[in-house]
């Protein structure tokens, strides 16, 4: 296993800019996840480390090797493919052979780590098979067979569970997840369900437009999203974004809607804004943090409850804020019908602050 | 009650009617394009099978009275002059077709799986231009094309018929070929260039087995092609012994009597290699050989 870096990578086609300076470093032994909307370069971000397609500049490391300009053979890299790429032509036996016969092993070695892999990924009786007579779960066991068969410094996995059924992706996640702890393999995932991100990676990548958002750890992510794209791309349903207008009377820090309504903010919350170089700032809240009452309440601010959508866990409430969707979830006993008055009370601790018009996250210090 | 429903079985029954009145309809079409197209081959065949005079009576021998396969016996005979150039203009055909064919596939192969593949300047333009050619009828460069073989004297040599055969085949055989090296995901080639492969090795190993129907399909193409061109075999060859068959069959017209019998076994027998060829190659058409290889 290796450390991958990445320094300044860009990846132009004409003046379009794919991957945009991105830099970050995948520890040895660490699952890192590229994570973002389609579109966002994550893909290209990965055939780039695979050398798949030609780096426009920046550097590449895997291991201590520079790697930018070594055919994709030559980086000692496996990759899982979203749609598997099997060779069709080939037995599961053979697919998962090749590799191995093309970097020339003895027979009797590729024999022994074939059947190892077959047997670790519990498809011994398959091998004879074609990918053709396979179960989508199956074919992808087999991808994943041919990028383990030969132990690479890193493994590369674009999309490698969205072509399956919802419940069989659940239980591919959780045997990628052990496949990861039990090889301590370095892994770069790329995926655009945030879910997948957060519930498998050690560290996720952000990305959007090309450029890296933010790059920590998914709990880091969640509770302190650097921007507002990072803020309503992880976790859902999605943060609620209410644009307001921030003002100061009285020594109080208040927040303003366009509706009417003031939101008073706590001390630190206060600093945060004043700290702000613009009067417009957006008010983020996570659904578990905003607690809706069904009478008037001290600093709660009334709304119409637009949808009421039971999960069965728990019952997601949306209603508009200053134009603005707002997803309040509340234990499932508790009642609430469309059109309904509500008031909503934002919890200043959890609540997050950004920028209106650089839509950075603000910060006390 | 009864009185509401019995409508319904009625008009289903029309309906069904009408559908069957279609069925019908094409199977008859169909029969007469089976017709159209099997007769005059029957007739090829029945015809070389009779004596000359057979041939010839009026109102015709529907059935041979008296069926023989000598006229075969003298066109596959090496000891007789008939058989001799028919062997010869066989072995010619054969050769010329051959050439034509693997030359065509070895060019066809890389060019059409770059222009599917790659991106280059000048790709489109070359895409297009690769298919000029085929905007004009072919007798309109007999003239022009005459002169250059002359010019670089290949006239009355096979080689200048394997040249013009492959610039009248290869453009519509790149256009075939691009569209199967279109529906060969990219994804196998990438997996085997991680796998180990470089790129060439991808090509081989990988994207030519899976190509293969198409190969076949543009070789057959080309052959035939080759095999049945008549107008340039006839303008550039004039030695009796570099004919191909197309112009060597003409020989059984004379000026007196035309040989019915030896003309149309001659025909027979020039067929043989194209149905062969369909026949032995045909499985490879309908088998979808990427099936299995990514989930859509």
């Amino acid at each position: 296993m290796a450390h991958v870096v990445l320094k300044d990578l860009v990846k132009s086609y004409g003046s379009f800019k794919a991957v945009n300076d991105v830099s970050l470093k995948v520890n040895d032994g660490e699952f890192v996840a590229l994570v973002g909307p389609s579109g966002c370069g994550k893909t290209t971000t990965l055939n780039l480390v695979a050398g798949l397609i030609p780096i426009t500049s920046g550097d590449i490391f895997i291991g201590d090797r520079v790697v930018n300009d070594l055919d994709p053979k030559d980086r000692d890299i496996a990759m899982v493919f979203q749609n598997y790429a099997l060779y069709p032509q080939k037995s599961v036996y053979m697919n998962l052979a090749f590799p191995l016969q093309m970097r020339k092993l003895p027979k009797q070695e590729i024999d022994k780590k074939v059947r190892e892999a077959a047997r670790v990924l519990d498809m011994t009786q398959l091998l004879e098979r074609k990918p053709r007579e396979l179960s989508g779960g199956q074919q992808q066991r087999v991808a994943l067979g041919r990028a383990l068969v030969r132990d690479p410094a890193v493994f590369l996995m674009d999309e490698p569970l969205s072509n399956l059924d919802a419940k069989l992706r659940v239980q591919m996640r959780s045997e990628i997840k052990r496949f990861h702890q039990d090889l301590k393999a370095t892994i770069i995932y790329v995926t655009h369900d945030q879910l997948e991100a957060v519930t498998m990676a050690d560290r996720m990548a952000v990305m959007n437009g090309g450029y890296l958002q933010q790059y920590d750890s998914p709990a880091q992510v969640f509770a302190h999203p650097a921007n507002m794209f990072v803020a309503s791309f992880v976790g859902s349903p999605a943060m609620s974004l209410i644009p307001l207008e921030a003002s100061t009377a009285n020594g109080d820090t208040v927040l303003t809607s366009a509706e009417g309504w003031t939101l008073q903010l706590s001390q630190l919350n206060a600093r945060k804004v004043q700290r702000a170089t613009t009067k417009k700032v957006v008010l983020g809240a996570r659904h578990s943090t905003i607690k809706l009452h069904k009478s008037a309440v001290p600093g709660a601010i009334p709304a119409k409850a637009y949808t009421v959508e039971p999960t069965g866990d728990v019952t997601f409430v949306q209603a508009f804020l200053s134009g603005a969707i707002v997803n309040v979830s509340v234990p499932p006993n508790i009642a609430v019908a469309p059109d309904e008055q509500i008031w909503l009370e934002f919890d200043q601790e959890r609540m997050h602050l950004f920028d209106g018009e650089t839509e950075m996250a603000l910060k006390a210090n | 009650m009864s009185t509401i429903a019995e409508p319904a079985p009625r008009s289903q029954a029309r309906r069904r009617m009408r559908v069957d009145g279609w069925r019908w309809g094409g199977r008859i079409f169909l029969l007469f394009m089976l017709l159209y197209t099997a007769l005059p081959m029957i007739w090829m065949l029945l015809t070389s099978i009779k004596s000359g005079f057979a041939a010839m009576q009026f109102p015709p021998q529907w059935w041979p009275d008296q069926p023989t396969l000598a006229s075969y016996q003298k066109l596959l005979d090496p000891q007789n002059s008939v058989g001799q150039d028919f062997l010869r203009f066989f072995w010619n055909s054969l050769f010329v077709s051959t050439a034509t064919t693997i030359l065509s596939v070895i060019v066809a192969v890389p060019a059409a799986y770059a222009f599917s593949r790659f991106t280059f300047p000048g790709r489109n333009f070359l895409f297009f231009a690769v298919l000029l050619r085929n905007m004009f009828p072919a007798v309109i460069f007999l003239v022009p094309l005459f002169i250059l073989m002359r010019a670089i004297g290949l006239v009355n040599t096979h080689g200048s018929l394997i040249l013009t055969y492959l610039t009248f085949g290869l453009p519509l055989a790149i256009w075939l070929l691009k569209g199967f090296y279109d529906n060969i995901p990219i994804q196998l080639e990438q997996a085997a260039r991680i796998d180990g492969a470089t790129r060439f090795q991808a090509f081989i190993l990988i994207v030519m087995p899976l190509s293969a129907p198409g190969i076949i399909a543009t070789a057959i193409y080309s052959f035939i092609g080759a095999w049945n061109e008549y107008i340039y075999a006839y303008t550039f060859l004039s030695k009796n012994d570099q004919l191909t068959l197309p112009v060597g069959i003409q020989r059984f017209f004379s000026e007196n009597t035309t040989d019915f019998p030896g003309l149309m076994a001659a025909s027979f027998m020039m067929s043989v290699p194209v149905v062969v060829l369909f026949l032995v190659l045909q499985r490879y058409f309908v088998r979808a050989l990427t099936e299995g290889a990514v989930k859509h």
